[in-house]
């Protein structure tokens, strides 16, 4: 679910309308309650809503649950449920198909790749990598974006300059390049094409809050906790940053989608996990050379990405309009 | 100060930031483990022949010795040799590749603003009607799609199963027509170039015309509910007028913004459409110099991608001064 608390949403909303909002108490949980009631009737968000929702769960089930789908079906080489290499069908088409390797049943209801392997089950296993790498490498982002971008824009001068030219340089590599460059020094594993997408997604952060910043800062009740000697750390972490909350929040949820996007492309090129775990950008990289064959082993594995982004999309997008209603429309 | 002032102080800020660039792709590429001086000489070099190659590029200095002598022959325009195209200058081997990938850029960006800003517009105007929801739809599956799967469904349905596309390559317009394969003149030359470009430009410009057409949308939107749209309406001036006189030009700065972060999306979306397509530009380039650990031309390729994204945005930078002639050229970045 959305994690807006309640008092974050208050100060986000005195934010946005210039102070002139009452934020007490009693305001916040109604605004909160406000922004929800507004989501839930966005058709367009819940539909995100459940799509995430879906994805979270599938990517769950292999967790909690190994033997609901088969791990070893979706990763070892050759597989087959009678363990012969020999007996196993490779590039089956989906169920009720037929191509020149036979005809799709329900054992495989999505049809099977070049090594036998059931596209479903794999399907299922790419999940759980970009729901993984989508939420943690946006949250270690955000965070440490948000915090670069308060601190550049409320000390400026040459603390903003120094900052703002190191953001500058790391938004100038292409970020797929900066990533790839990470991932070739440092090995191609999970946890570094984590820290490589989070890298890339700081700049976003900086730049976002930075403006934010450069407009709080001046509010009265930011000078006035100055004037009467609040120390700086708690004039950033406790005003600052809660006050950008709202814009923060859409970006993220954009952001997860993005990222996820940035995790399949690495795949894809050959730089994200490495087989035999399964990837849907990994799969569509083999689907390549069977593309006259059996075109079905392209098509679901951009089919699952796709849905899933347009999730965190339309999530986005819903949040947005919900907290800023003059948004959209 | 004066636009020429302007542009001056813009290109020294480049500066800097091309110093963190170069520091930070020199520091992740001294990284990478592995020898590419063994992967050079082959596993049956003995360790006299390794040790002389080694000597050869400048390899066998102190890690800060080679960093100041890389800078150093950098600033002078020097990007070293490729160890795995066989000593040849590594500056050389990108402007072999860049008009490619420029080419495909051009073409990709044409068809994508060409595109999304008419189509922007027209939903604004149709605001919440059918046609509308179906440019809303339209762009939101744009953003969400990864460009490298379009390209694929595009070869299999226009290349394979239409036959009507090449599914590969890419004919530089001005290439020698002795030198294209079935053709006799320029024109034949030209058709053929064309034919190539129209499946990886719709590949990589699907993402920027979807992103350029809901921020020319929402934009738009904004601009058409200001007040002074809403008095020209009530003095009656036609919609076409307030669109084509008043909306129109206050609308596009939002748009440049997007157009400007989406060059840096581009340019990661080059690679895997040259990956896709089998062009042999700048992305393929780089992602060679990877697999082959060419320290070199790993470099070279990041720094120039990122030359190129910086004079983008410097671009970006004055087309916005040019549209809106209020933004101080004093201020800080013109967000």
């Amino acid at each position: 679910m959305v994690p807006v608390s309640d008092s974050t949403a208050a100060v986000g909303d005195s934010a946005r309308t210039g102070g002139v909002a009452d934020a007490d108490e009693r305001s916040a949980v109604s605004r909160t309650s406000q922004v929800l009631r507004q989501l839930k009737r966005n058709s367009a968000s819940r539909v995100g809503l459940y799509v995430i929702g879906l994805v979270t769960l599938v990517a769950l089930l292999t967790t909690i649950d190994a033997d609901l789908f088969d791990y070893q079906f979706a990763a070892t080489f050759w597989y087959h449920p009678e363990n012969d290499p020999a007996g196993s069908t490779i590039l089956l088409p989906p169920v009720g198909i037929e191509n020149s390797f036979g005809t799709g049943s329900w054992a495989h209801p999505l049809g099977t790749d070049h090594r036998g392997r059931d596209i479903l089950v794999r399907l299922v296993y790419g999940t759980r990598i970009a729901v993984q790498v989508g939420l943690i490498a946006t949250g270690i982002g955000m965070t440490i974006g948000t915090v670069v971008g308060a601190v550049s824009g409320y000390y400026g001068g040459w603390v903003d300059d120094v900052l703002q030219r190191f953001v500058e340089s790391l938004y100038a590599i292409p970020f797929l390049i900066l990533v790839i460059a990470i991932m070739s020094a440092f090995g191609k594993e999970l946890g570094i094409a984590i820290v490589g997408v989070s890298i890339t997604t700081i700049p976003v952060f900086t730049r976002l809050i930075r403006s934010q910043v450069l407009s709080v800062r001046e509010m009265e009740y930011v000078e006035a906790a100055k004037a009467a000697g609040v120390r700086d750390r708690h004039i950033i972490f406790r005003h600052i940053i809660p006050n950008s909350f709202a814009p923060v929040l859409v970006q993220s949820t954009l952001q997860v989608g993005v990222n996820i996007l940035i995790v399949a492309s690495l795949s894809f090129l050959g730089f994200g996990v490495q087989p035999p775990t399964p990837s849907w950008g990994q799969m569509l990289a083999h689907s390549r050379q069977y593309m006259i064959v059996n075109p079905w082993f392209s098509i679901w594995p951009g089919l699952a990405i796709l849905a899933t982004v347009i999730g965190f999309n339309l999530l986005g997008d819903g949040l947005r309009d919900a907290i800023d209603p003059r948004s959209n429309d | 100060m004066t636009t020429t002032g302007y542009i001056g102080r813009r290109l020294l800020q480049i500066v800097p930031v091309l110093l963190f660039v170069v520091t930070v792709t020199f520091v992740l590429i001294n990284s990478i483990p592995g020898d590419p001086v063994r992967i050079l000489v082959g596993p049956a070099a003995d360790a006299a022949a390794i040790e002389a190659a080694r000597a050869k590029y400048g390899l066998d200095q102190p890690l800060y010795v080679r960093y100041v002598r890389y800078l150093a022959a950098v600033a002078t325009g020097d990007f070293g040799t490729s160890i795995h195209y066989g000593g040849v200058a590594v500056t050389e081997k990108i402007f072999e590749r860049l008009p490619v990938t420029l080419l495909l850029l051009a073409s990709s960006f044409t068809l994508a603003i060409g595109t999304a800003i008419p189509l922007g517009i027209f939903a604004a105007k149709n605001r919440n009607n059918g046609y509308d929801h179906l440019a809303r739809v339209t762009s939101l599956i744009g953003v969400s799609t990864p460009s490298f799967w379009v390209g694929l469904l595009l070869i299999i349905v226009f290349a394979y199963y239409g036959d009507l596309l090449p599914p590969s390559g890419l004919i530089m317009p001005w290439a020698d027509p002795a030198s294209v394969d079935g053709a006799t003149s320029r024109l034949d030359v030209l058709v053929t170039a064309a034919s190539h470009l129209v499946l990886p430009s719709i590949t990589l410009g699907t993402l920027q015309m979807a992103a350029i057409t809901r921020i020319e949308r929402s934009s738009m939107l904004e601009v058409l509910n200001k007040d002074y749209v809403q008095l020209a309406r009530a003095y009656g001036v036609s919609e076409r007028t307030i669109l084509r006189r008043q909306a129109f030009k206050n609308a596009q700065l939002p748009v440049l913004t997007v157009i400007g972060i989406q060059m840096t999306t581009a340019l990661g979306g080059a690679v895997l459409t040259e990956t896709v397509f089998n062009i042999n530009g700048m992305g393929n380039l780089i992602i060679t110099a990877v697999r082959a650990q060419d320290y070199q031309l790993i470099m070279g390729t990041t720094i120039f991608f990122a030359i190129v994204f910086v004079l983008g945005v410097l671009v970006v930078d004055v087309l916005y001064a040019v549209i809106d002639p209020r933004i101080s050229y004093g201020g800080g970045a013109g967000e």
